[in-house]
């Protein structure tokens, strides 16, 4: 009996500890509870382990603390055959039923995370664990969120760098503390692309930018962005974005500031007929490069040195069919790459639709840059 | 703690052993989606929540090994409540597994054929379209399913030949928020003139040429139900739109004050469905905006507005966002591509366009007449 109550005494201090660690502040402006995540279109992590959900049915970021943060040195690389077939077996559906809509690697833990989406828009979030995969529960977590359509009002003065209504989310990323987003309006063919500072804040500081590219000097049109990463050019940091039409375009970070009307400059013509998956930015030795997987071409890679030498802009349009122009790149023995993330600095985690039909995830060696 | 809990469980056991007789799994519904099953206790023998979760395990019903479902259970009404993560698919079958022993079988029904989702509308609704259209719309009547738009949907020329890589192949699909309308965007990459896939392709529309819409009747909602029917729009190419909208050219018709007769807008063109009803505003003397309904009319060409409440005599504004856009995306500001060689095309930085009218007293006739009606 005196255990009984040792151990009740034991749990309702428990309890109280919960209590005051609830009401303690967390880190980041976190706070615990259960986010209203209503889709999963985008994942990213910041270096010390927070995932971004981008959620574009409900127009929101979150911020997560998944408490995953052991560090790990040497990561194991990701090794699963038939993933979609295997998330299927565990949804309890078929494969036909259910969509990976991203995946994101954690720079702490190197778990890759997966979210998948049923048809009838159920978003879920997975963790590989090994050869496992495992649920990742997004109850009763430290979170926060930001809204991304906030609409501006009908009488505003001037909208002026005020942002337009995001229907999908394409790329998410985060840099020098801010959660960098690119999105698709249903309405208009604009970039609606915003670096929202971390943690997040009540003031709508968010910077919304107007991203003009040129085509060849004589067009200039608006583009939404498809995917983007960052990188250090010469010193200097720059957001490295790619378009449908797959133009690789830079543009310096210090100017992207909200209201302001960034003008980028295209280094590369990839080719027509594609569309950029996703970039990632990859480092071997003195070295580092750019990696980006196609909807319709192989993976490319690119050396960051090639794209610091190359000074000019293109202006002039590429003459024959399906040629490339600008910086050098080099197309790896990888195809049909659907999603790509560092796992680090030389080992990239991919889900690819392999010649047999199969979708893998595996994780590719340093020889691959 | 968890000692307390398992006693706790163990009471709950008991209790349900001696009352519960049926013995069926039941399926349990939310919104039409099979969200989870209940396993009566009486089938569970006296475990803890903790060990069932261990033991017990929800599986596809297929050949081969099939792993535990994931999902949550949890008591309640004296039976074990399993909610996977996502709902049960219809027209799978599923078992129920307590340890290595099959306990029982379900199988969730198909959607009912009958309640079949709608293609309400297709816009632009014009029959004659510019052969630089930028957007479709498709309206449905529920939530779709999302990512199947290029198995669906197809343009046909001349009634006989499928145009390829005509629509931007977006993965995610431009959804609004409840996923009932969807945008299309024709390549905008083949659109926008001197860009490698308009060299390459063309143009996705050719001019002067019968052009099919086709929605195919296999598409099926959130649920797994198809669409009741297939459906077609036609339509013919008329020459490109390269102009940006001009509101000083459109006629504003105002009612009279003292009702809420609608205030009628004419374009003179067909401009965007989905941009109409969120750029035009009407804004009172007192810089207050006005609260009512906007209608978009007649192919696109027109918009109504009725205000809530009656309107007052007075001048008003109509406020219209640069952002509104025709049908080849060209907005206020902006023709959508730009030839920066031609100095003509002048772009507008401006935020939006206004234009004033009246609400005048009705003419003193029809005045006399109410007057007169008064006792």
């Amino acid at each position: 009996m005196k255990k009984m109550y040792f151990l009740l005494a034991v749990g309702f201090a428990g309890i109280v500890l919960l209590a005051t660690t609830t009401r303690t502040k967390k880190p980041y402006g976190l706070t615990v509870g259960t986010p209203e995540i209503k889709s999963i279109n985008a994942l990213t992590f910041s270096p010390n382990g927070i995932l971004f959900v981008g959620d574009a049915k409900g127009g929101s970021i979150f911020a997560i603390d998944t408490k995953d943060a052991a560090v790990t040195g040497q990561a194991a690389p990701v090794e699963i055959k038939n993933v979609d077939q295997k998330i299927a077996a565990l949804l309890g559906t078929e494969v036909q039923n259910i969509t990976i809509q991203d995946i994101a690697v954690n720079p702490v833990s190197k778990k890759t995370y997966i979210a998948v989406q049923h048809s009838d828009g159920t978003p879920v979030l997975l963790r590989v664990e090994g050869d496992k995969i495992q649920p990742v529960s997004t109850k009763n977590v430290e979170f926060s969120s930001l809204a991304l359509n906030n609409l501006p009002s009908a009488d505003a003065k001037d909208r002026r760098g005020e942002s337009i209504r995001v229907s999908a989310i394409s790329d998410m990323g985060f840099a020098d503390g801010k959660v960098l987003v690119s999105g698709l309006s249903g309405q208009e063919f604009n970039s609606t692309f915003r670096s929202i500072p971390f943690p997040f804040t009540d003031k709508q500081d968010q910077a919304s930018l107007e991203i003009y590219h040129a085509a060849h000097g004589k067009y200039e049109t608006l583009s939404p962005i498809k995917t983007f990463t960052t990188a250090e050019i010469k010193g200097k940091k720059y957001l490295v974005a790619s378009y449908t039409c797959t133009p690789l375009v830079l543009f310096p970070m210090d100017e992207l500031k909200a209201g302001n009307h960034v003008k980028g400059r295209t280094v590369a013509e990839m080719g027509s007929g594609n569309s950029p998956l996703d970039i990632v930015t990859m480092k071997k030795g003195d070295d580092s490069f750019l990696v980006m997987a196609n909807s319709s071409r192989p993976v490319f890679k690119v050396k960051y040195k090639n794209i610091e030498g190359y000074q000019g802009s293109l202006t002039t349009p590429v003459e024959e069919s399906f040629a490339t122009a600008g910086v050098q790149f080099v197309s790896l023995p990888v195809t049909n790459v659907i999603q790509l993330d560092k796992l680090d600095d030389t080992r990239m985690v991919m889900l690819q639709r392999r010649s047999n039909g199969n979708l893998d995830l595996w994780t590719s060696s340093d020889r691959y840059l | 703690m968890m000692q307390g809990l398992i006693f706790f469980v163990f009471i709950g056991f008991f209790a349900c052993q001696k009352t519960a007789e049926t013995t069926g799994i039941t399926v349990r519904w939310n919104n039409n989606r099979a969200t989870g099953i209940a396993i009566p206790q009486n089938r569970l023998a006296s475990f803890s929540l903790d060990s069932i979760s261990q033991l017990l395990s929800v599986r596809l019903a297929k050949t081969g090994a099939q792993p535990a479902i994931l999902g949550e259970y949890q008591l309640a009404d004296n039976a074990v409540i399993f909610e996977p993560l996502i709902p049960f698919t219809r027209g799978l079958r599923y078992e129920v597994w307590l340890r290595n022993q099959r306990l029982d079988g379900f199988e969730i029904p198909l959607a009912d054929p009958k309640d079949a989702p709608e293609l309400l509308a297709v816009y632009p609704s014009q029959d004659s379209l510019p052969d630089n259209l930028l957007k479709i719309y498709l309206r449905f009547s529920r939530p779709m399913r999302e990512g199947q738009s290029p198995k669906y949907v197809a343009l046909l020329k001349n009634r006989t030949d499928t145009v390829p890589g005509v629509f931007l192949d977006l993965q995610p699909e431009l959804w609004n928020p409840d996923r009932t309308m969807l945008t299309l965007w024709l390549d905008p990459g083949r659109i926008k003139r001197d860009l490698q896939p308009n060299k390459r392709l063309g143009a996705p529309l050719q001019k002067s040429l019968q052009y099919q819409l086709v929605v195919s009747a296999l598409w099926p909602d959130q649920q797994g139900a198809k669409l009741a029917k297939a459906f077609t729009k036609a339509f013919v190419t008329i020459p490109r739109d390269s102009l940006s909208p001009n509101p000083n050219r459109w006629q504003i018709k105002p009612p009279a004050a003292d009702g809420n007769q609608p205030l009628d807008i004419t374009f003179g063109e067909p401009l965007d469905y989905s941009l109409l009803t969120e750029t035009l505003h009407v804004i009172g003397n007192d810089g207050k905006p006005i609260t009512g309904k906007w209608h978009i009319g007649d192919e696109e060409k027109t918009a109504r507005f009725k205000p809530a409440q009656n309107w007052k005599p007075g001048r008003y504004t109509l406020r219209i966002e640069a952002r509104l856009e025709d049908l080849a995306g060209n907005n206020l500001n902006r023709p959508f591509d730009r030839d920066l060689t031609q100095k003509t095309v002048s772009v507008a930085s401006a935020s939006f366009f206004e234009r004033s009218f009246r609400i005048s007293r009705p003419p003193s006739g029809s005045d006399a007449a109410l007057i007169q009606g008064t006792p």
